[in-house]
């Protein structure tokens, strides 16, 4: 398995789309899970233009797994190693 | 490749350059489409069809810096796997192929096209948007068997209009529901979920609506809602001359049509009304309150910072299957509980 960090850089935003999640979507789920950074950060996120911290990349995870699991996926995005613990 | 319109007409180009361009075995096939203005549905197909042929021999089409909209509807080429006759190659001399550039790079061969495309501006331009459910509707047409018409009606400022529409007929059936106020088209728009009249001869759902389809030759209508950040905002309506028509694969690609069309309207943000939109957003500030409270109570509980309090919310709602909010939630009522007896419920 592919560790957080070793992966291509938008693999993230890959997720979004798959996901079916429109920018503003996963922003304002983003948002709903204490994110703290702006809609333009999220982007930059996504598209690898920024690095989240360790906690805003299990923020944006997480997002994107409970929209997986609300359209019958096990959560495909991993979170930081200690987490899957 | 770089092409600046691609409708009807120069699809037919386009197809014949990257099949001319394919036949020669390539290694790997770069499309820049920095400079398109304009991509009809004929264009969309072509690529989707190259890209089809490329992949057979496992070599990937690499779009590049396609459009927040060219790259929403060609993920609908891509997933409704449009079959209709397709501009074939060999009707062009190369004296037409003039001032097409064909640009070929070598790229490693696991990179694919979804890999590789990037999200280059957002639209904000209603009639981008009506464009873009335009081709929506065009593509649902050419995709789904038996479908006579397809229709696009959306909520603006709190009324619901058709906003692309593939004849005058389809027209005339959803004022003809906006009219009566009733029909499959104004109850998904408004109900959030899909209506199907798997025939309007037996059909009473919409007494004053139904006569009025009939008498213009409709039988069938399967009606998806569009949502946009989680709240209804309108409908893919599709018709058909046939009763019985839209079997579960039609119904099937249906949703998903109607998926990129909520897509294409969550990004816009334009078609949002203010309504839905405070709502969504209280909620979300109601979500992002209980799960500070419940970080609050762990940090305290067990003397850690914020972002371990939320790691250990997380880990708790993973082994638990919960979402997070709930678990929140769960926090929540432990204190309430402790407050009561002895037993608390610790994250």
């Amino acid at each position: 398995m592919i560790s957080p960090g070793t992966e291509a850089p938008d693999v993230l935003d890959s997720y979004r789309q798959e996901a079916g999640l429109s920018h503003s979507e996963l922003w304002l789920r983003y948002f709903e899970m204490g994110g703290m950074s702006t809609g333009f950060e999220l982007e930059a996120y996504l598209s690898g233009a920024l690095l989240p911290s360790p906690y805003d990349r299990d923020v944006i995870a997480h997002a994107l797994n409970e929209r997986f699991s609300e359209l019958g996926v096990d959560h495909p995005v991993r979170y930081r190693t200690e987490l899957e613990r | 490749m770089r092409v600046g319109r691609v409708d009807d007409v120069t699809a037919f180009e386009l197809a014949a350059v990257l099949d001319a361009a394919i036949d020669r075995e390539p290694t790997s096939m770069v499309l820049e489409l920095g400079e398109l203005v304009f991509m009809g549905a004929a264009g969309l197909v072509v690529i989707a069809n190259a890209e089809r042929r490329l992949a057979t021999s496992g070599v990937a089409l690499t779009i590049q810096s396609p459009s927040t909209l060219v790259n929403h509807l060609l993920g609908i080429v891509e997933e409704a796997r449009v079959e209709r006759a397709l501009p074939g190659s060999g009707h062009l001399g190369p004296e037409q192929l003039d001032g097409v550039e064909v640009v070929s790079q070598r790229f490693g061969s696991s990179l694919s096209t979804r890999d590789l495309r990037r999200v280059a501006g957002m639209p904000t331009d209603p009639d981008v948007v009506d464009g873009a459910l335009g081709l929506v509707v065009e593509l649902a047409l050419a995709s789904i068997g038996d479908a006579d018409g397809v229709s696009v009606s959306l909520l603006r400022h709190g009324v619901l209009s058709t906003v692309a529409a593939s004849d005058q007929t389809i027209m005339a059936m959803d004022s003809d529901q906006y009219a009566t106020s009733e029909g499959p088209c104004v109850d998904a728009s408004l109900r959030g979920h899909w209506f199907h009249a798997e025939s309007l001869d037996t059909e009473t759902r919409w007494p004053a609506f139904t006569p009025r389809a009939r008498a213009l030759g409709i039988k069938a209508i399967l009606s998806s809602p569009l949502r946009a950040f989680d709240q209804p905002v309108g409908a893919l309506n599709i018709y058909s001359r046939t009763a019985s028509s839209f079997e579960i694969e039609d119904q099937q690609a249906a949703a998903a049509f109607a998926e990129k069309a909520s897509v294409i309207l969550s990004d816009a943000h334009i078609d949002v009304g203010d309504r839905q939109m405070a709502v969504r957003f209280q909620e979300a500030l109601r979500s992002r309150e209980v799960l500070s409270l419940a970080k609050g109570i762990i940090m305290e509980r067990q003397g850690i910072d914020e972002e371990d309090a939320f790691s250990s919310l997380l880990r708790h709602s993973l082994r638990q299957g919960t979402t997070l909010r709930a678990r929140a939630e769960a926090v929540l009522l432990s204190v309430r509980r402790s407050e009561r007896g002895p037993e608390g419920d610790a994250p």
